[in-house]
């Protein structure tokens, strides 16, 4: 290697580092100012947010997370908001998993219309199906339920779960279920032994957003309850949505204390459970 | 790895079916006692969320082992109307509920989903209200719903501010509004607070309202769009976006930008209800003490007028139960008697359609927004609630189409003629 | 390689049957419900008239509905492309592990568990032309002519919704570096020892072997594109001028004004190009998806 080359390379190096950690950067910058400008926003009055939005608080407004759980009666409505994510969560994942485990895994006629159709439920406007979903849930009669919304969340995320369990179900070798079939594993041991333990990359991408989209959700969960007792956190934000004007101080305060259980669930169980991918039995 | 996730979806779902699955509502009480939900749009931290609780609290008791009225809050106000629009389409109306008049949702009147009053109000009970307010909730000879809270918009001004270019009163006329305004600009204040977003261009509607008033006169709304008196507003209305009239966020701009310039005394003109005098007490005391009330300049023939509506009216489920009927209408009655209305108005600075007298415990400014009422030459709605809903949705739009130089006023009320097709 | 075992039809069916019952709950019967009101006047309270495919060419004929056709299309390219590159872009460097990637992982994730409302109302002040971060910039680098009304120019309101959006690349990126993460170390160590540099090793082994999750989050991100409403609704309500609206934000205005039948047309118009696009990307990239690359 010549001097001029290896110099070439060198800069290529170094400049090639630079660029890296100024995208990762910027992204750094991107995604954590958000968060950092919510909570400041939080301890602000309502005119300092909109005349001086990039400005510390004058005085910290530590009134406005009193006011957050006083007026929202946020703690009641976790319970609500965990039990509904999680069971929701829990369901989608298992019932979609059975279904890409039999899609990915089986030959059956139709198999592949029937599961392009069950896909193509990824492009539907759930905002536009309002009406419907009222009038199911009251012949169901679950209307002001928790189980409304359960089952609702799990219907809404059928197809986006189906669709990544599928992709993950089908990048698994055979020759591991293969392995299994000869020792004698039945159709259950292939799914509940080889199949699904090793599909928990899929089961963790469908699962984080299975959640959060439960979290978040607020038409839906308005829709379909009525009381207090089964209703969930985003209630707790929108209380702050006034007809003619928004207490949006407040209402940070209110999302900054909603936001944290997100987190740890997402830092916990995620992260916990993708540290198992890098050296997991898809590898090497 | 898998005894984890597997001892998470198990535990998830144990979690699941332990949850209570409780009952349906609408749950009857007592034997013969008859349970009414009432879904509110008053949810606490709203003005008069406490006051409502209170006064339902007073009526169970009244009622006791007859009628009990359940509230529901249910915060959002579009998630409201969202909720309402489908229970009613899908023929399941709640009980009680707050109905926002205009031509989009007076269509339930043509409808059997909406308890009739018609009979009722026609006797004693109408010498409640103030009158007008029942012709204006009756369609077709039928009065479907019963009149309650109305807002009144008149212009609000900084009077330090007028003071401080040397006027000591609100302008009268146009001419002269604008020259207020290009004193106000010489001491680097911006004249007004206008916006084109949040919804339906608050401030702006209701200005582009009181300046339709003020050429066509009380009976301006029952003109058609393609009256030369909306191009005229509308030119007026444009004017007041240019040449530093307003601020440079105006266009997209939505209520906390036209209401915070207002209250940062930044500008000088604002235009709103009633229910902003506690929220700008609190945070802005100082343009709170500066601020007065008045009527729109005078840019046509008439002047003195006030843009006031019906904000929310009270409705009820039909039923062909007697019993359930006559609670309804107890409860209606309870609601819009006058003592208890001054109750809701005093405590929380709301207007209503009900005759009653504040008393000295009423805020000053809410006083003031009384005075401008009955000083008024007339009063008329506001668009958002003379023209149904794809009017006001356009309006906003060609309101910043026109702001933007993109349309002439006589395109921008072309646009609003074809969404009223 | 497919895996066959006797009496497995029973199994088959009981492990089909809860989302076969569920999807047709949720699915079918609302898109017959969307369809059949498609074709009606209909405002919820009174009788509904047929009027046939006339709701369609209502829509088709409304400006505002052009503008929202087309900032669809522009939504579909904006994420598709723009923003599953970024988000593959950042997975590969992730998944590299540099210094505090865990953490860099983590980080990039959370604007998702924000709510909306919070991240419209931060870019709402940004963008502002009063008060915005942008605009106090400009003025103090002496640039007072670039500050722009961001939000409320013609010419500056779409692409600051977009821009805000494409780079938000959390859910995209987090599912890109965990299946980048599963290629085997030794096809990097033989490369090394070939002689070949870090982009050669990305261009030729990583990039290849991700295509599948590629066209798998490229379908994702159309599906969002389509169905995007929440962002613009919260930044600009679809002005100025309805130069920013979207069919999603159409439909949920067409529905408070109690005007089912177009709303439902525009429903049925938004699923009908989702289907027409889904089998673009999926016959253009030769099905080779994750969702139908089967294991060799």
């Amino acid at each position: 290697m010549s001097d001029i080359a290896g110099a070439k390379l060198t800069f290529g190096v170094a400049s090639g580092r630079t660029l890296k950690w100024l995208v990762l950067g910027f992204f750094l910058v991107f995604t954590f100012v958000p968060l950092l400008w919510l909570v400041l926003s939080s301890f602000k009055t309502n005119l300092e947010l909109t005349t001086r939005p990039f400005a510390l608080p004058e005085v910290w407004q530590f009134q406005n997370y009193v006011t957050a759980f006083r007026i929202a009666g946020l703690f009641g409505l976790f319970r609500n908001s965990i039990i509904i994510s999680f069971a929701s969560t829990a369901i989608t994942v298992l019932v979609t998993s059975m279904a890409a485990f039999v899609f990915a895994r089986e030959k059956f006629p139709f198999s592949n219309v029937l599961l392009s159709l069950i896909l193509a439920g990824v492009l539907i406007p759930i905002i536009g199906l309002m009406a419907p979903y009222f009038r199911l849930i009251n012949a169901l009669g679950l209307y002001d339920t928790r189980m409304a919304l359960i089952l609702t969340y799990t219907g809404i995320n059928l197809p986006i779960s189906t669709y990544l369990m599928h992709g993950y179900m089908r990048s698994i070798p055979g020759e591991l279920e293969e392995a299994a079939v000869i020792d004698g594993a039945t159709f259950l041991q292939r799914f509940t032994k080889v199949v699904f333990p090793l599909s928990k990359s899929g089961l963790v991408t469908a699962g984080t957003f299975v959640f959060l989209f439960g979290w978040n959700e607020f038409i839906y969960a308005l829709l379909l309850t009525s009381r207090q007792q089964v209703r969930t956190v985003q209630f707790g934000i929108r209380h702050f949505v006034h007809q003619f004007f928004t207490d949006y101080t407040a209402m940070f305060a209110a999302i900054v204390v909603t936001i944290v259980p997100s987190i740890i669930v997402y830092i916990l169980f995620h992260e916990r459970i993708v540290k198992g991918l890098t050296s997991g039995a898809l590898k090497g | 790895m898998r005894r984890i996730s597997m001892g998470l979806l198990i535990g998830a779902l144990v979690m699941a079916a332990a949850a209570p699955v409780t009952g349906a509502p609408g749950q009857e009480g007592a034997a013969g006692e008859v349970v009414l939900d009432w879904p509110t749009i008053w949810v606490p931290p709203d003005s008069k969320s406490e006051t409502i609780a209170a006064l339902i609290e007073r009526f169970n008791e009244e009622n006791e082992g007859a009628i009990r009225v359940e509230l529901e809050g249910i915060p959002d106000y579009d998630g409201y109307a969202d909720k309402m629009n489908t229970q009613l389409a899908s023929g399941s109306a709640p009980d009680l509920f707050i109905f926002s008049p205009n031509p989009t949702t007076f269509q339930y009147y043509d409808s059997d989903v909406l308890m009739d009053f018609t009979e009722e109000l026609s006797g004693p009970w109408s010498e409640n209200f103030v009158s007008g307010y029942i012709e204006a909730s009756t369609r077709n000879g039928r009065t479907k719903t019963v009149p309650y809270e109305i807002g009144l918009t008149p212009i609000w001004y900084n009077s330090a501010h007028l003071a401080q270019v040397g006027y000591d009163e609100f302008p009268a006329t146009m001419d002269e509004f604008w020259a207020l305004a290009d004193a106000l600009k010489a001491a680097d204040i911006v004249p007004t607070s206008q916006m084109t977003g949040g919804g339906n261009a608050w401030t702006s509607m209701l200005w582009f309202s009181h300046l339709a008033g003020s050429i066509g006169g009380p009976d301006v709304w029952s003109k058609p769009l393609s009256d030369p008196v909306f191009e005229q507003a509308a030119a007026v209305l444009m004017r007041l976006y240019q040449d530093g009239n307003t601020t440079r966020d105006a266009v997209g701009g939505d209520a906390g930008v036209s209401g915070g310039h207002y209250m940062a005394g930044n500008t000088s003109v604002f235009l709103n209800g009633p229910w902003y005098i506690g929220r700008i007490r609190n945070d802005a005391p100082d343009t709170y003490s500066a601020t007065k009330v008045a009527a729109a300049p005078q840019v046509g023939d008439h002047h003195g007028h006030q843009i006031g509506f019906m904000l929310s009216n009270l409705a009820a489920a039909n039923t062909d139960d007697p019993n359930r009927r006559a609670a309804v209408v107890k409860w209606m009655q309870f609601m819009t008697d006058p003592e208890n209305v001054r109750f809701v108005s005093e405590a929380a600075g709301s207007m209503f359609s009900i005759k009653y007298e504040l008393t000295d415990a009423a805020d000053p400014l809410q006083k003031a927004f009384v005075q401008a009422s009955s000083d008024a030459t007339f009063v008329i709605p506001p668009l958002t609630v003379a023209h149904k809903v794809q009017v006001v949705d356009t309006f906003k739009e060609a309101l910043a189409a026109m702001a933007l130089g993109e349309a002439t006023p006589a395109e921008f009320v072309q646009m609003l003629v074809d969404a009223n097709r | 390689m497919i895996v066959r075992s006797g009496r497995s039809w029973f199994w088959r069916a009981v492990f089909l049957a809860p989302t076969l019952a569920l999807f047709a709950m949720y699915f079918v019967y609302p898109l017959g419900f969307v369809f059949v009101i498609s074709t009606l006047e209909w405002n919820g309270i009174t009788a509904p008239a047929f009027v046939g495919v006339q709701n369609y060419l209502d829509n088709f004929q409304a400006r505002q509905f052009q503008f929202a056709l087309r900032n669809n299309f522009v939504w579909v390219a904006a994420l598709a492309v723009g923003k599953i590159s970024l988000a593959a872009l950042v997975a590969m460097i992730l998944a590299r592990q540099p210094f505090a990637w865990r953490l860099l992982r983590t980080v990039y994730f959370l604007p998702i568990v924000i709510s909306q409302v919070a991240i419209a109302m931060m870019w709402r002040a940004i963008y502002n032309a009063e008060y915005g971060i942008i605009n106090q910039a400009l003025e103090r680098m002496g640039a007072m002519h670039l500050t722009r009304n961001w939000l409320g120019e013609i010419a500056t309101a779409f692409p600051a919704i977009l821009t805000q959006e494409v780079f938000y690349i959390g859910y995209f990126m987090i599912i890109i570096l965990a299946y980048t993460m599963t290629i085997p170390e030794s096809y990097y160590d033989a490369a090394q020892l070939d002689g070949a540099n870090v982009l050669q090793q990305e261009r030729y082994i990583t990039l290849p072997m991700i295509k599948p999750i590629l066209i798998t989050t490229m379908t994702l991100a159309t599906a969002f594109a389509l169905r995007h409403f929440e962002g613009t609704f919260l930044l600009t309500d679809g002005g100025p001028a309805f130069r920013t609206t979207v069919l999603g934000l159409q439909l949920y205005k067409m529905t408070a004004a109690l005007d089912y039948g177009h709303a439902n047309a525009t429903g049925g118009t938004l699923v009908l190009i989702g289907l027409a696009l889904i089998t673009v990307i999926r016959t253009t990239f030769g099905r080779r998806d994750a969702a139908s690359d089967s294991a060799q």
